[in-house]
């Protein structure tokens, strides 16, 4: 029976990279005693699976595995146990039992929501008086928002408009905090960075600097546009 | 949130930023307004490698389980890190608190290899405390070290307050004890160092006065003082089931060379073979009794979660409950996902059968290390291991369906000649003809693999090669050579492959081995220079060794390639090993004559270990 744990990566743990994080779950969940499944062979290993990774420096409150167990634990039992072999950062959640035709995770993923904001308060981006005006233009009035985007194969062209499900801006305390939700999982995976980039040089910002931004992935969601479902909503705490 | 002492743009641009944040599962977190004493426990080498060491993890446990001490982690900032914390000025830091530590009471370091001598200035200049012991004042820490190389500080000295000679279990609550004392009656440095100096393994270099002769061997070695002991007396833990033990260790983020539980199954050796260090100095063999060993393997794995568990000693194949404990292991971990990875066994029937069944055969390969080539050689080393030995164990190996067998040698070996050489690639030939006579050709996946890798010879203290001369590096890549040759004029030479290692890293470590207290200020111009991170290939910078050498009139002929006097006092002759140098000195006399000593467990051959009251000479026969 599948299992899917929510949790969340915060603060000191934003350092911690995608691989190192996989081996900290394999150990938690054999110390947490979770009767997990193994797969055949001489090098068994656990049946866990990961949704779209999460790079080093970003923090999230929306993190998703997928755990194989041969036995049922009680949702309670499971993330307490869990939660108990957690370091500070690191929290559990969530623990429901899947229902059998649901996709797994990693596949599942196709959209993810972010909040973005910057590092420095008194970032370049934090003295536009009149940035919600020019990000309204930049997107809610835009038709399309062609970029160049950076691939392994070269460069290619790519309107970023529809792959932008939420673009929201507010500004607090002079400093520009946006609300993102942007196409992820294999095909079309937008990074945030990607999007502010874009909106710097609309703006007409210098040399644009990734490290500036502070970027929290606030949850994950499977199925289309219309109708996203979180990838926590899906199946039932037992 | 845990405060970080680097700051985030730093850690965002270093590789693997994860070895700085501290954090662990099972790492201890104390106030340090609840103790009296903090300890930066330090492996002066990068994380991934000093979270590896068990050693370590035993003395962190220890310590920490004091009311009134706090142990913390050190470990050295790679390069990158290194430059960045120079130029903007931020102390080195202990992982657990982030706190810089030249607040500290200790900073204790363990001496693994010769080659992390410059890594120990590192420390020290990072942390912002003096690098001359002469130079610290009444608040600065206490930097003491330990480790295998301690039972040779000498070429250290101008930069250590105090040595622990010996396994740490024994003297570290007596040492403690004495530094509350003095703390509490307001600490004065000498003080507490001149009365460190009598506790047993303490030994306080400043306290000590070397004279030369005119050919530049020690002619007087001795305490200023006469309350200071003329001798250092190695600590030993007598009883292995009750001496100190993690139950818990911690689990890095970042992939550690050791990923998997360590359990220490024996200390010492019963072998004796003549070019090793560690077969000498942490005699007696002292096993720990296999129920404990049980208890400690189901504890570990609990409560790391790891999935790998690995027996850790000299010679495992000797432990007298291997089958059971390998059976126990086997039954109760295979189950559950854990996977047991194999220490460097004996091969033979036993050996086989096991392998068989944690590893995939046709992956896998057996190992040997006979660490010679001729027959004559091995009986040099008193290393008793035969070619039937080696031909019976691989043809059983074949049979079992492995193809692939590991080889390690060690050239430049005392009297080693030509010939010598020749027999190593003729050896692993034998046993690829071996192959070809055991496996049918129907069965063969492809050819056999027999990979070679030799190491050069490099003399330890307190072994009976001490005496031994080195040779200069081209000699080394000759001796290279000669097994080169030699192996391509193999019948077999494609199923033979053949690697070998630098040799100017090889002639350094021989240098600093024996060397004395008077490589300090090489080794500190050295560092000064840009040096550091030695043991590394890619930061090893042979030419900047030789400049410091030179500025400093050290001569690499006089500490490596001279043939020592029998009767000659050596810098580390103040210390008791407990092996005698009546000992060692027939040992090397046995060696010259070829003539092999039996092994603890066939006899007691009087090295002086028996001395110590416990283990492999008291057990009943």
């Amino acid at each position: 029976m599948r299992v899917r744990v929510k949790f969340e990566k915060t603060g000191i743990m934003r350092y911690v990279g995608h691989l190192d994080l996989m081996r900290f779950f394999q150990k938690a969940v054999k110390r947490a005693n979770l009767p997990i499944r193994y797969s055949e062979g001489f090098n068994p290993h656990q049946i866990m699976s990961f949704a779209a990774p999460l790079g080093v420096g970003l923090t999230s409150t929306g993190e998703y595995m997928d755990i194989d167990l041969k036995q049922e634990v009680s949702s309670k039992e499971g993330l307490e146990s869990l939660n108990q072999n957690m370091v500070e950062g690191l929290a559990i959640t969530g623990f429901k039992y899947l229902p059998d035709d649901a996709e797994k995770c990693m596949s599942a993923v196709t959209a993810a929501s972010y909040m973005v904001t910057y590092k420095n308060p008194k970032d370049d981006a934090c003295y536009i008086d009149n940035i919600i005006d020019l990000k309204e233009k930049f997107f809610d009035e835009a038709a399309s928002i062609n970029i160049v985007k950076k691939t392994k194969k070269g460069e290619r062209e790519l309107d970023l408009k529809p792959l932008i499900y939420r673009f929201n801006l507010e500004v607090k305390d002079n400093v520009p905090v946006y609300d993102l939700l942007l196409s992820s999982g294999s095909t079309d995976n937008i990074k945030p960075e990607l999007v502010i980039k874009a909106f710097h040089e609309y703006l007409g910002l210098p040399e644009f600097d990734e490290l500036s931004l502070d970027i929290q992935r606030v949850d994950m969601y499977t199925g289309e546009p219309e109708s996203f479902v979180s990838l926590g909503e899906i199946g039932d705490e037992h | 949130m845990k405060k970080l002492a680097l700051p985030d743009d730093i850690l965002m641009q270093i590789d693997k930023p994860a070895r700085y944040i501290g954090n662990e599962f099972n790492s201890v977190i104390k106030n340090p307004a609840d103790v009296d004493i903090r300890f930066a426990m330090c492996f002066p080498d990068v994380y991934e490698v000093g979270m590896s060491h068990l050693g370590i993890a035993i003395l962190y446990d220890m310590l920490n389980k004091r009311q009134d001490t706090y142990c913390e982690r050190v470990y050295s900032p790679w390069p990158d890190l290194h430059n960045l914390m120079k130029e903007r000025n931020i102390p080195l830091f202990a992982l657990e608190s982030q706190d810089p530590i030249k607040g500290f009471d200790f900073i204790g370091m363990t001496l693994q290899y010769e080659m992390c001598y410059t890594n120990i200035l590192q420390i020290l200049d990072l942390a912002g405390v003096a690098l001359l012991n002469s130079e610290r004042e009444n608040d600065d820490p206490i930097v003491i070290v330990g480790g295998p190389c301690a039972t040779n500080p000498e070429p250290i000295a101008d930069f250590v307050d105090l040595v622990y000679v010996g396994e740490g279990e024994t003297s570290y609550p007596t040492l403690l004890e004495l530094y509350k004392e003095h703390k509490k009656k307001g600490f004065d440095r000498n003080s507490f160092l001149r009365e460190a100096s009598h506790i047993p393994g303490i030994y306080v270099p400043s306290l000590y006065e070397v004279s030369y002769k005119e050919d530049g061997t020690i002619a007087e070695f001795k305490p200023i003082y006469d309350d200071v002991p003329a001798t250092v007396e190695r600590q030993v833990v007598k009883d292995m089931d009750s001496s100190s033990y993690p139950t818990k260790m911690l689990i890095p983020f970042v992939r550690a060379i050791q990923d998997r539980v360590v359990l220490e199954i024996q200390r010492g050796c019963i072998r004796g073979c003549r070019f090793c260090q560690a077969g000498m100095i942490y005699r007696p063999n002292r096993e720990k009794s296999v129920d404990v060993l049980k208890a400690q393997a189901k504890e570990l794995l609990a409560s790391t979660g790891h999935e790998e568990i690995s027996l850790s000693s000299l010679s495992s194949s000797d432990y007298h409950a291997l089958g059971e404990l390998m059976d126990f292991l086997i039954d109760d971990c295979l189950s559950e996902g854990v996977n047991v990875s194999l220490p460097s066994l004996r091969i033979d029937a036993f050996s086989l059968d096991v392998m068989s069944k944690v590893q995939d055969v046709r992956k896998s390969s057996i190992t040997f290390a006979p660490e010679a080539g001729s027959q004559r050689m091995r009986n040099v080393i008193n290393k008793g291991l035969t070619v039937e030995d080696i031909i019976g164990g691989a043809t059983l190996a074949f049979k079992g369906g492995w193809n692939k067998v590991k080889f390690y040698f060690m050239l430049g070996l005392p009297g080693e000649t030509d010939e010598d050489m020749k027999a190593i690639p003729q050896l692993a030939n034998e046993v690829a003809a071996a192959y070809y006579d055991t496996v049918p050709k129907e069965q063969r996946q492809g050819r056999c693999q027999i990979t070679i890798s030799t190491s050069f010879f490099v003399p330890k203290p307190f072994t009976p090669f001490q005496w031994a001369p080195m040779y200069e590096a081209g000699e080394y890549l000759r001796r290279a050579k000669v097994v080169n040759d030699e192996m391509k004029a193999q019948l077999n030479q494609k199923s033979l492959k053949y690697n070998w290692h630098h040799s100017d890293v090889t002639v350094l470590e021989g240098v600093f081995a024996r060397g004395d207290r008077r490589l300090c200020p090489a080794i500190l111009d050295a560092y000064n220079s840009g040096c550091f991170f030695d043991a590394w290939g890619e930061y090893f910078d042979f030419d900047k060794w030789l400049a410091a050498f030179e500025k400093n009139n050290i001569s690499i002929d006089f500490y490596a390639y001279r043939q020592r006097d029998l009767d000659e006092i050596f810098p580390w002759d103040f210390i008791d090993c407990h092996v005698t140098k009546e000992f060692l000195k027939r040992e090397w006399n046995n060696a010259m004559a070829g003539k092999v000593t039996p092994n603890c467990k066939m006899g007691c051959s009087g090295c002086g270990a028996k001395s110590i009251g416990s283990g492999v000479c008291h057990n009943a026969r």
